[in-house]
This record gives structure tokens, C-alpha cells and sequence, in this order.
């Protein structure tokens, strides 16, 4: 499973279910909270992915500390499904 | 005693606001000390004040505590006032009285009023007095060299509760209230702030700005919202020397208490032992009762039971020695401190021709708290997907973006229950999660 690649997807799916205008070309150092998702489509976006992928690292986060950029955030799942 | 003869006695020579305005404790005092004066024909007036900006805010709370009968903070969204109210900006147009017959001795205490949401989804006025709102306020050796962040809008109780700690202890207060995440930490950080009181959601939000290492934290509050073990670990472990507190606070119930442990929900001995002057209790609803040491104003004391405990309609459950909080009891949905009461997008989604039925419930969130998700029944036949987007936009064009639901589950029936209603319980909710 291409774990990033679902992100994308879920990502985008939010996107217009939350109404944000993503910005183009979201790449691995594109800041999370200047992405176009605003803090409820962020939480939308965990939500969603839980059901995709069957994991919430936030939840019961044992990371030190928040993704700042989308790269960061690919990796805490990458990191919580090889853990889990 | 008032806010300002607190100020007069403990005589503080700091800064009290560092913002666009500079303004040090003995400047504050003088200014408020001058509003009365102009404003010697609301005394023992009702009179309410809304927010511009913390000089001014700050100055006319110092004026009118002690000096009108009762003082309504009106937030930003308009709610109505009770008719014999009269808004300070109003008064401002009417000719000054002579001030040579102002006697500028306090009379009786003033009841604070603050707007809440109650559960039909009208707010209403809660009365406080200034000992209630200032219960909670912690007075430390080193308190006045606390540079406050005030991240909420002061109107409100957990906004509220910045400024009176802040003044009370002689700390300075500095408006971060505006803007997004890397904003605030900036405005934080330009101006030496190392104190903040903010919502577990705001906080994940200041920690994904990835900046708020930057700043030398003391003091680390969190209020307004349940806070979980995940943000406790996460800020401890970035400022392992702060001290670290989550405030619970019941507007029903006009009390409040801090949790210093760094622990979710509060001891369980508490039930026992009772903590910082409350008594606690459990019934056999789960719903959390508040004894307060004071006697509660008048709208809430026909809601005290024998023992003169007050229901905070608060759900919570008792596990490992703690009392955690699961929700509110009326079902209204916490989305990142911002209330939803499900009735009202219930109403909205029905309003959609193909919705037969919906029920609208919270959904825990580990980055928002809670989300509003709602179970529909709609017209056989239909395309669910399409059906998916157009109820979100439905919802969007009526409703605050928060409140629209960001799950959507189409089922074949709902459960009601004995009288017919739909069913809130909890249990009954737990089963779709």
C-alpha cells in the first residue's frame, strides 16, 4: 500500500467535503497549516484516514512532536502503521 | 472587595497591557478611576461593555465593578440585553454629568453577566460575582513576571479568566487573540510572552507551527474543551519545567477548578475529599454535580438539589483512580471550543427534500475534540454519493462551517426512543462509533 499516495487521496476528497481550496503542487515541505486545509479540515482529514487506514497517531500520540509539513505528517503514519 | 480596590491594595507597579497601548498598573488604575467620574449616572445602573481592545477593556471593568449594579459582557456575535440594560457605547452620546456631585464610594457588588449557549440553542445571561470569577485565580510568588498571551475573546468566561489572572497577579497581558497559528506564536514571541491559556485545539495548532519551541514557556494553560492525555504528554515533554494546568470551568454551574498533574480528568479521591473548595459528586446518570462553597445567583439556585449541588450536565465515567469527562449531557458537540447544539443541524438537514430522518451526534476528534457527524435516512433510490455532497453543501449554505457535519452515514432507520424522540443516549450513540 502507498501510504502517501492515500493520504493524497484522502486529502483531496476532504478538501471538497471541507470546502478548502487546496494549494497546487503539495509537496513534502509544503507547511500543513498554509496547505489550504484549515484546522477543521485537518481534523476531517484524521478522521478519514482512520477509516482508511485504520490508524490515528494523534490519538494516543507518542511522537514528541506535531507535523509542520506535509512530509512530516506522511511519515508519522508511515511510523504509527510499521509500529502498529 | 472590587477589582479595583484589589489593584489599590496590592499596588503593583508593572506593566499591565503591553500591546498597541502601553499601560502600566498605576495608569490603569488612574483611567478607571476617570471613567467613573464621567460616568457617575450609571452608578448602580445595569450597563453593558463589549470589546475594542485590552486598554479599554480592561479600564472599564476596573471602572464598573463596584460601581453598577450589574455588568453584561456582550461578545462579539450580538445577543440580545434585557430591556433595563444600557450599552456603555450609547451612554458615551449623552451629556456629561457634573462631576462635583460624584461620590466615588462603592456601593454593593456588582453581578458580572456572561452569554452562553444553552442547550436550545438561544444564548442566555449567567450571572457571576467577582469572588466566583475570581476563584480560580492563582497568586504565586513570581506571578507578576508573567507575560499573559490572551488568546480568547475576553467577553467570554475563559477569556475572562486570563484577564482577571493577569491583573489580580500583577502579570501583563498582551492581545494574541487575532490571526492564525504562526501569527499568534509570532505575536507571542515578539513580545516576550511566557504565559498562555489557550484550547487543546489551538494548542495543536501552535505545536504544528513547529515554531513554538521559540518561546520560554513558564505557565501552560488549557481550558474550554476536554483535555486529553496526548496534548498534556506533548506540551510537558516541550517544556518539561512549565507548570502545566487544565482548567475545567461549568458556566451552569458558575465554578471551576484546575487540574496541576499533568494528568487527564481529576483525581477520583476528589469525590471524597472535595478540592479547592468544591464538593464533587457522580449520579447515577453520569452527570458531574458542583458544590459550590458560595451561594449560586438566583436563576441557578431553584436547580440546587437538597445537599445544594448543581448539575454541570457534564457526562463523566471513573477509571484508574480518575474522573474523566466524556461530553455534554444535552448532546451540544464541542468542535475545537465552539458549541454545536445537534437540534440545529438536524433541522437544517431535514430541511433537504430527500432527508427522511437524521440524527446528528459528536464523533471524538483527536485534533478538533470532537466533529459533527449525523446519521441520515434519506428517499429510497437515490445516489448516495451524489446525495453526500449536495447535503454538505445544504449544510454549508446554512450553517457556521463547524457546525456542518463532516460525516455523513446513510441508514436504513433510527432509533427513537420511548416517546417517540430520537435518542441522545449516550450508549446509543457509543454503537455507530
Amino acid at each position: 500500500m502507498n501510504i502517501e499516495q492515500t493520504i493524497r487521496d484522502s486529502l483531496e476528497q476532504v478538501a471538497l467535503m471541507a470546502n478548502c481550496q487546496l494549494i497546487a503542487n503539495i509537496n513534502e515541505d509544503t507547511v500543513l497549516l498554509q496547505s489550504g486545509l484549515d484546522s477543521l479540515g485537518f481534523a476531517m482529514l484524521v478522521a478519514q484516514l482512520e477509516e482508511d487506514l485504520g490508524v490515528d497517531p494523534f490519538s494516543q500520540m507518542q511522537i514528541a512532536v506535531y507535523p509542520r509539513t506535509f512530509g512530516e505528517f506522511v511519515s508519522i503514519y508511515r511510523q504509527a502503521l510499521q509500529g502498529g | 472587595m472590587t477589582l479595583l480596590q484589589c489593584l489599590e491594595q496590592a499596588d503593583y507597579h508593572t506593566l499591565a497591557i503591553d500591546d498597541l497601548q502601553q499601560c502600566s498598573f498605576p495608569q490603569l488604575l488612574e483611567a478607571a478611576q476617570q471613567l467613573r467620574f464621567k460616568h457617575v449616572a450609571v452608578k448602580q445602573q445595569a450597563i453593558a461593555i463589549s470589546y475594542t481592545n485590552l486598554v479599554q477593556f480592561c479600564t472599564e471593568i476596573l471602572a464598573f465593578d463596584g460601581w453598577c449594579s450589574q455588568l453584561y459582557l456582550l461578545p462579539d456575535n450580538s445577543v440580545a440585553l434585557p430591556a433595563d440594560v444600557i450599552q456603555l457605547s450609547d451612554i458615551d452620546a449623552q451629556p456629561r454629568q457634573n462631576s462635583g456631585t460624584a461620590r466615588l464610594s462603592e456601593h454593593a457588588a456588582t453581578q458580572w453577566f456572561m452569554a452562553t449557549s444553552g442547550t436550545t440553542g438561544t444564548p442566555k445571561w449567567i450571572a457571576h460575582s467577582f469572588d466566583s470569577l475570581t476563584r480560580a485565580v492563582k497568586l504565586k510568588p513570581q506571578s507578576h513576571t508573567l507575560r499573559w498571551a490572551l488568546c480568547y475573546q475576553p467577553t467570554r468566561f475563559a477569556g475572562l479568566q486570563v484577564v482577571l489572572q493577569s491583573l489580580l497577579s500583577g502579570g501583563t497581558l498582551v492581545d494574541c487573540s487575532a490571526g492564525d497559528a504562526e501569527l499568534r506564536v509570532k505575536r507571542m514571541h515578539d513580545n516576550n510572552v511566557n504565559a498562555v491559556s489557550a484550547t487543546p485545539s489551538l494548542w495543536r495548532q501552535l505545536l504544528m507551527t513547529g515554531q513554538l519551541n521559540m518561546l520560554a514557556l513558564k505557565q501552560i494553560t488549557l481550558g474550554g474543551e476536554i483535555a486529553d492525555q496526548a496534548i498534556l504528554d506533548a506540551l510537558s515533554k516541550q517544556f518539561p519545567h512549565a507548570r502545566l494546568l487544565h482548567i475545567y470551568a461549568s458556566t451552569e454551574a458558575g465554578a471551576g477548578f484546575a487540574v496541576a498533574d499533568k494528568t487527564a480528568g481529576f483525581p477520583a479521591k476528589w469525590l471524597q475529599t472535595g478540592h479547592s473548595s468544591l464538593r464533587f459528586k457522580i449520579d447515577n446518570k453520569q452527570h458531574l454535580w458542583l458544590k459550590p462553597p458560595h451561594q449560586p445567583d438566583c436563576k441557578l439556585a431553584d436547580r440546587l438539589d437538597n445537599d445544594g449541588f448543581l448539575d454541570t450536565e457534564d457526562l463523566v465515567e471513573v477509571s484508574e483512580e480518575r474522573v474523566h469527562f466524556l461530553g455534554r449531557a444535552s448532546g451540544v458537540i464541542n468542535v475545537g471550543g465552539n458549541k454545536v447544539h445537534p437540534e440545529q443541524v438536524e433541522h437544517v438537514l431535514l430541511q433537504h427534500p430527500a432527508v427522511v430522518q437524521a440524527r446528528v451526534y459528536a464523533k471524538n476528534s483527536s485534533v478538533l475534540g470532537q466533529l459533527v457527524a449525523a446519521d441520515v435516512q434519506v428517499e429510497t433510490g437515490i445516489d448516495s454519493k451524489a446525495l453526500k455532497l449536495q447535503l454538505v453543501q445544504h449544510c454549508m449554505r446554512h450553517l457556521a462551517r463547524y457546525q456542518v457535519p463532516t460525516q455523513l452515514n446513510f441508514v436504513k432507520t433510527l432509533a427513537t426512543n420511548a416517546s417517540g424522540k430520537l435518542s441522545r443516549n449516550i450508549q446509543d450513540i457509543s454503537q455507530h462509533e
